[in-house]
């Protein structure tokens, strides 16, 4: 009623009329210059726009790039996709690869050393390259957790702990999230030095892949030979330098919104940006769990450095001769200069 | 978890139970001014972090839960529409905006500017305390220091070089009353040296529809336009000027199916909901106006029962026109013969049809012609005096109507009575001071009798040689109350001028570009700014363009030291000495004049117009009783008590004392109605016969009249003839008797009992006469408008044919277009300036836009002075849209540097630029000019800088609209 | 109740931008945050139209949808609101928003956008209504007072209609088949799912 109050002026003054009229006015024909054209016929029809060109964009006065955006209804698409198949992807990706490892584990057990330690250490990892390892892994949880939390944050700890409560946590999840990014950035690029040269593919990989690093050979004989890195780490490498790089660059578009971007770059940039993080947030689960859990003698290589020479003759064969026959091979107890 | 509900979320968050119910005191008026005073240091903060010409600004006075809301109205102070403004205010501060429902002009609409006009009260950018330069420092002074020092400075100039050495640049922003004042201060002055913005507007269009018909206004109202089933926009773009009327245009077109064209050099937002756009050369209106006729006169579409009856000279026009063929008319103009003949097919016949102009005529060295032709198209084709049909001239300021009818302008004392010895004796006696008294103020008689500067040429009056100017000395002195300096044309040489000047006194809420380029110009002393309140903070009657009064109420008392326009007048008035006559018959409470007494004494004097039956009861009556007047009509119901019959806002002429009740004009010139329901014919103001032709009405006469053809206007003689004089009551003729000495010669205008205008209405005839209206203006200098080429043209082609008129010397100085026209060609300006510039206004500022881009919720939405170009002339230049450009014009090396904006909406070969900005010079920006915190958020190049020579013979109308300039990438 | 929508009559609009400043002043919008703006589309060219856009308060709305923070809830009105204390910035809304209506203050560098601030439809937000606080973070709530949005309320030319959706949506009507053509109500399809067909 509200409404009709307020317009109430219009109304009568067109019920006054006789609807003697049809469709009257007929497109003109296109013209040269707007002179003798009927603006009123030739107006632009929304409808028509939309299916012409799928989004409607204007001049506008103030100096908001944006918001000479009229309609944009690629937003639905965007949301879609958000609220529809990414928690399903992320929930598929990560939930599915807990329930691998979990059935692995069951099936094939840890992974142990074949032959006793050596007791003689061999250095892996020099102080830079672990330092580096774990701020990016560091910041790569908090990132996971944090981000994680902007897709399934909503739908599982929200319940749990009520709006305000959540929305505190999330205010301090995404500033989190804005600035532990750079630590991780960095360590891409960082990592992306050190190991690219011994994570380039060389004849080994093949076979390494095709017993599958001898990962489901119960009784852990096979033992297919490697140089400093395996097949199986390679591809994580390259996971972790491929998606960081996916994900830092769809990141930065993200942190300076719409300076690189207009609406459908930042529509992609998340898309792709939150993709990749639940995938990557799958990938480095199975990664953490080879490096703890699933094999014995891994995480020592990231922890102290060193690894056991036999460890590393198991896993790492080819590089251990190139180990040693670059140092003296009398003097295996002597620390291995660094790989690279 | 949040629901659907929204109470649902009550309670939740702690600071709400801290702060809510009664927590904060609320706000009044002297903590408001405390927090405005508090923002002006924010603000000087925020000012460090500038965009370009651009500052940010915050919030100071929000809504009040729980304090009582008093509404109180007032009128936009922006355009001339009139829109009604609906505060809420709380504790005397100004908390909110409702939307004016009532008001049958506006109907709770607003546009960008109304819908903000809170924020002009509240803007902490305006001027807080006098100011004087005191070695090119502003300091405050107090106001007896400033009005005692500017009142003995003019004293010394008047000393030494006459009272027409000083200028007193009014203001259509003033109200009535404030008119009025500043009218009748600068008469007490001696000097006919007072004008204000009409010049700049309207002043070809009242010279050129007077000189047609009677009256220089709008002759029907919006609302009338309902009923037009054709309507032709010439040279206006209402939807960014006038952006109200279009509800009303808009409703109608869509309404009546009706035409609607719309004839620019710019497809503007109006054209864009046109039925039919026509693109025309700048400057090239006569002729597209008379290929138009030419057509209607070739197939007999003209209304010849019409133009016997009510038209003289029609035959006169017949033959000019005959030599505008439609090759010729698109060899000037562009415009195709077959768009114009349906056109004027269109407008001659789908009547009644209405023909609505702005600036797009009047700013051109033809403007009087332009104006003259188009009334010319409306007798032709019968399209005036009947409702829908008619000349609607959309004017510009809130104001600008009233003050012109005020006679706040070079030509005339109040109400057009001119400056004759008659005139002067009239308002002598209003005032009730001796004309010998009069007299003796001025530097002659024949000064007094004689048109002063009008404000185009206050700077060529202040720079050119002693001997070149028709008065005793050049000007020395400006006292500005209310206008903009870059809102007239030629800046760079009104720079000179500013620094010539022995004296500037701007009386203004905002510093305006005076103050800026008067520092710029040099100027270390001798320069002062009063701070003026606006009219929301005033109270005060102004009249729309469709001559509606309305009256304003203050809404808020004005902060800081600002004092209303009727203060200044009268602390100036006194310190020179004048309030004693002055204000004989006015109160005077404190130092401010009630401004219901001078329009009480505007009523007593007014019967020339019409402006003698609104009195401040009546209107006030209105403002009370808005919702009562009808939509289309605007006339309120027979029965009511209060208004009954009356045309909303009294439209003038509003004939007779108040207690005649006559309704108002809602529609001039139109006889199908009784004179006392605002019926007229057209004013028999140029006598009764001519080379033994009439001059007075055929056959046609106002509903109800005793006199069934054409009459003179009444005098006591025709009185007599008639034998009406013994209708007059002894009062009446008491006073009759009083007034000169000849007892006959007392008219209709002259009689200040009303008694004759009384008489006459009753007999059901018209005081002013029965004419006819004149297509030929036999005192014009165009007597029938003829095309002439501007006086910057591309087109050097056709002035040979068409060149413009001679030099001559009009208003104390020369008018030396013809020879700029011949220098021009000469020096081939227009090859090295090909192209238009043309000029015009933005929906968001008006005028000299301080004020407007002082307005945070304005400036916020144009932040940047533009240049519009044609992708075509943009490529050709390297020029992409928002990069920035150097504008350089045909005059004085001008050049502005602006930002692009390559657009369709002006055609290959034209450019266009808004008029509004200021506070640049030439590439530099001026904000270090402005006294400390009272620099508009947006400063910009204004458009003048580059606008060139050229002034209409009949009113010295400026020329913004054509000239060249060159454009390239900066 | 009613289902309150806007609808642009873009044959009226005449970019004006009253509707721009009418928001401003109502709920003293800072510089630089537009709760409502005019698009002018083919600018210049015959056929311009422009057309004043701002919160479509949609049906099923895609901001909310994307919230990560669920900050969003609609009123029985079908008035679209968010709660600035539960908003994290994260911008989301404005990916998803098929018409630029979030807005975000530039609180600090990257990253640190202050709270989204919209059009409320004049309805204020999660607080009690008409409260100071209500009015600081979410502007006025005329909604409460039984008024429309003043954008609408103001607009120059009638063209921006704001109330319940089947009475906007016949005023419209009744236009289209009086003037003979219509451009379309703008947005309605891509908020509300439903066309005008007149």
């Amino acid at each position: 009623m509200q409404v009709l109050k307020r317009f109430g002026p219009i109304g009568p003054a067109f019920a006054a009329i006789v609807l003697a009229f049809g469709l009257l006015v007929a497109p003109a024909a296109a013209q040269e210059g707007p002179s003798g054209s009927n603006p009123t016929a030739q107006s632009v029809n929304e409808q028509q726009l939309l299916q012409e060109l799928n989004k409607i964009q204007g001049r506008v006065t103030i100096p908001d790039a944006k918001a000479g955006t009229l309609e944009q209804p690629q937003g639905r698409g965007f949301r879609e996709y958000h609220e529809g198949a990414l928690p399903w992807i992320g929930g598929i990706a990560v939930l599915g690869m807990l329930l691998l490892l979990t059935l692995f584990y069951f099936v094939r057990g840890r992974i142990r050393l074949r032959s006793p330690e050596a007791g003689v250490k061999i250095l892996r990892f020099n102080a830079m390259e672990r330092l580096t390892h774990w701020i990016t892994a560091t910041a790569f949880i908090i990132l996971a957790i944090t981000g994680l939390n902007f897709v399934f944050g909503k739908r599982l700890l929200m319940p749990l702990i009520g709006p305000n409560a959540f929305s505190a946590w999330s205010q301090w999840s995404k500033y989190a999230h804005d600035f532990f990014s750079w630590a991780f950035m960095l360590g891409i690029v960082v990592m992306a030095i050190l190991w690219i040269w011994d994570n380039l593919p060389d004849r080994y990989d093949a076979h390494w892949l095709k017993v599958g690093g001898g990962m489901f050979d119960k009784t852990n004989r096979t033992h297919p030979p490697a140089t400093r890195f395996n097949a199986g780490q390679k591809l994580i490498f390259w996971s972790v330098i491929i998606g960081g790089i996916a994900l830092s660059v769809s990141g930065i578009f993200m942190l300076f919104p719409f300076s690189y971007a207009d609406v459908n770059g930042m529509q992609l940039a998340q898309t792709i940006h939150a993709t990749v993080g639940v995938l990557m947030v799958a990938v480095i689960i199975a990664h953490i769990y080879i490096g703890t859990l699933g094999m014995e003698g891994a995480y020592e290589a990231m922890g102290s450095g060193t690894v056991d020479l036999n460890w590393a003759k198991e896993h790492h064969s080819v590089w251990v001769e190139k180990q040693e026959a670059r140092t003296e091979p009398s003097q295996p107890s002597a620390p291995p200069t660094p790989a690279e | 978890m949040l629901t659907k509900r929204k109470n649902g979320q009550a309670g939740q968050t702690k600071l709400q139970s801290l702060l809510g119910a009664g927590g904060a005191a609320p706000i009044d008026r002297r903590t408001f001014l405390r927090r405005s005073g508090l923002t002006v240091g924010g603000l000087a903060a925020i000012g460090s972090f500038q965009l370009g010409s651009v500052r940010k600004a915050e919030a100071i006075s929000p809504p009040q839960p729980g304090v009582p809301i008093e509404l109180k109205k007032s009128i936009c102070t922006h355009c001339a529409v009139g829109c009604t403004v609906t505060a809420e205010v709380q504790n005397g501060v100004w908390t909110g905006q409702e939307p004016s429902w009532d008001s049958p002009i506006n109907r709770g609409s607003h546009c960008a500017k109304g819908a903000a006009v809170r924020e002009l009260v509240h803007s902490d950018r305006k001027l807080k305390y006098p100011l004087k330069l005191i070695d090119g420092q502003w300091t405050r002074v107090s106001w007896n220091e400033a009005i005692g020092e500017i009142g003995d400075k003019m004293m010394e100039l008047r000393e030494a070089s006459g009272p027409d050495s000083v200028y007193w640049m009014g203001s259509a922003k003033f109200s009535n009353e404030g008119t009025y004042l500043f009218r009748k201060l600068a008469a007490l002055w001696g000097t006919n040296n007072q004008d204000h913005q009409a010049r700049i507007c309207h002043s070809t269009t009242v010279s050129g529809v007077a000189n047609t018909w009677g009256y220089g206004a709008m002759t029907n109202s919006f609302n009338d336009i309902r009923n037009s089933k054709t309507l032709i926009i010439m040279g206006g773009n209402p939807a960014e000027a006038h952006p109200i009327s279009l509800q009303h245009l808009l409703e109608g077109k869509e309404l009546n199916h009706a035409n609607f064209i719309v004839i620019d050099p710019r497809f503007t937002r109006t054209a864009a909901h046109a039925t039919e756009y026509v693109r025309l050369r700048s400057g090239t209106d006569i002729a597209v106006l008379w290929g138009m006729l030419w057509h209607i006169f070739e197939n007999g579409w003209e209304d010849k029962e019409f133009i016997a009856q009510r038209v003289y000279g029609m035959d006169e026009i017949r033959k000019e026109v005959a030599k505008y063929p439609p090759d010729e008319v698109e060899r000037i103009s562009g415009v195709p013969g077959e768009q114009l003949k349906r056109v004027a097919e269109l407008f001659a016949t789908q009547k009644p049809a209405t023909m609505i102009w702005c600036m797009g005529q009047t700013q051109h060295t033809v403007g009087t012609a332009n104006v003259r032709a188009s009334c010319i198209l409306c007798l032709a084709t019968g399209n005036v005096g009947k409702p829908g049909a008619g000349a609607n001239i959309f004017r510009g300021h809130d104001n600008v109507q009233g003050a012109t009818d005020i006679g706040l302008d070079v030509v005339t004392l109040p109400f057009y009575y001119g400056l004759t010895e008659g005139a002067w004796n009239h308002w002598s006696r209003v005032w009730e001071i001796d004309y010998e008294d009069l007299l003796s103020r001025f530097a002659s008689k024949e000064v007094m009798e004689t048109p002063g500067i009008p404000l185009t040429r206050w700077f060529d009056a202040t720079l050119l040689p002693k001997d070149e100017i028709q008065q005793s000395d050049n000007l020395r002195a400006m006292f500005v109350q209310g206008h903009a300096s870059n809102s007239i044309t030629r800046i760079p040489e009104s720079v000179k001028g500013l620094a010539k000047l022995d004296l500037l006194v701007v009386a203004d809420p905002h510093p305006t570009t005076w103050a800026s380029l008067a520092v710029q110009a040099g100027r270390t002393e001798n320069t002062y700014l009063l701070p003026v309140c606006t009219q929301f903070e005033t109270s005060g009657s102004r009249v729309a363009s469709n001559r509606s009064i309305q009256w304003g109420e203050q809404i808020v008392a004005p902060s800081f030291e600002q004092k209303d326009d009727y203060q200044v007048i009268y602390r100036l008035a006194q310190k020179l000495g004048l309030a004693e006559p002055m204000f004989k018959n006015i109160a005077v409470e404190g130092d401010r004049p009630v401004p219901e007494d001078v329009l009480r004494e505007m009523n007593r004097g007014s019967w020339s117009t019409g402006y003698c039956g609104q009195s401040p009861e009546r209107l006030k009556a209105h403002m009370r009783n808005q919702h009562k007047f009808d939509l289309v009509t605007l006339r309120a119901p027979k029965d009511d008590p209060e208004v009954g019959g009356d045309y909303y806002g009294l439209p003038w002429p509003c004939w007779g004392k108040p207690e005649l009740r006559h309704p108002g004009t809602p529609n001039l010139y139109n006889p199908d109605l009784h004179v006392m329901d605002g019926g007229s014919p057209f004013r028999a103001r140029f006598g009764v016969e001519r080379d033994g032709e009439t001059l007075l009405a055929e056959g046609s006469y106002t509903r109800g009249s005793e006199l069934t053809d054409g009459y003179p206007e009444f005098t006591m003689a025709v009185l007599k003839k008639l034998g009406w004089d013994a209708d007059l009551t002894p009062e009446e003729l008491s006073v009759i008797e009083t007034i000169g000495s000849d007892i006959d010669a007392v008219s209709w205008s002259t009689d200040l009992s009303g008694g004759i205008q009384r008489v006459v209405l009753s007999h059901g005839c018209h005081p002013y006469g029965n004419g006819k209206a004149r297509a030929l203006a036999w005192n014009l200098p165009d007597p029938v408008p003829v095309h002439r080429e501007p006086i910057y043209t591309p087109r050097v082609d056709l002035v040979e044919k068409y060149p413009t008129l001679p030099d001559a010397m009009q208003f104390r100085v020369p008018n030396i277009g013809h020879a700029v026209q011949q220098a021009a060609i000469e020096k081939g300006i227009a090859r090295d300036f090909p192209l238009i510039l043309t000029s015009g206004r933005l929906v968001e500022y008006e005028g000299g836009g301080e004020e407007t881009r002082s307005n945070r919720w304005l400036a916020e939405l144009q932040q940047e002075m533009f240049l519009e170009i044609n992708p075509a002339d943009a490529s050709e230049r390297g020029i992409s849209d928002g990069t920035w450009v150097w504008v350089t014009g045909a005059e004085n090396n001008s050049r502005a540097r602006v930002k692009a904006l390559v657009t369709e909406r002006v055609g290959q070969g034209v450019a266009f630029m808004p008029f509004h900005f200021g506070g640049w010079l030439e590439g530099k920006e001026l904000r270090a000019n402005y006294p400390d915190g009272t620099d508009p958020y947006v400063l910009g190049e204004s458009a003048n800088t580059i606008t060139t020579y050229g002034y209409d013979p009949v009113t010295n109308m400026q020329e913004p609209k054509v000239t060249l300039c060159q454009v390239q990438a900066a | 109740m009613a289902r309150m929508k806007f609808l642009c009559d873009a044959d009226r609009c005449i970019e004006c931008n009253a509707c721009v400043t009418a928001c401003k002043n109502e709920h003293d919008v800072p510089w630089g945050i537009n709760r409502r703006r005019v698009v002018t589309i083919n600018d210049g060219k015959p056929g311009e139209r422009s057309v004043s856009m701002a919160c479509m308060h949609c049906t099923d709305a895609p901001c909310a949808a994307v919230c990560p923070v669920d900050c969003f809830y609609t009123t029985t009105d079908a008035v679209v609101l968010h709660s600035k204390d539960l908003c994290i910035g994260c911008g989301y809304c404005f990916y998803a928003c098929p018409f630029g209506a979030p807005q975000y203050p530039r609180t600090g560098n990257f990253g640190s956008r202050g709270k989204m601030d919209k059009c409320t439809f004049c309805a204020g937000g999660p607080e009690a209504d008409s409260t100071e606080v209500e009015y600081a973070k979410y502007g006025a709530n005329r909604l409460a007072e039984g008024k429309l949005p003043l954008c609408a309320e103001m607009c120059s030319t009638k063209s921006l209609l704001a109330g319940d959706g089947e009475i906007i949506a016949a005023i419209y009507k009744e236009r289209v088949t009086q003037r003979g053509y219509g451009s379309g109500a703008w947005g309605w399809q891509t908020a509300y799912q439903e066309p005008i067909t007149v």
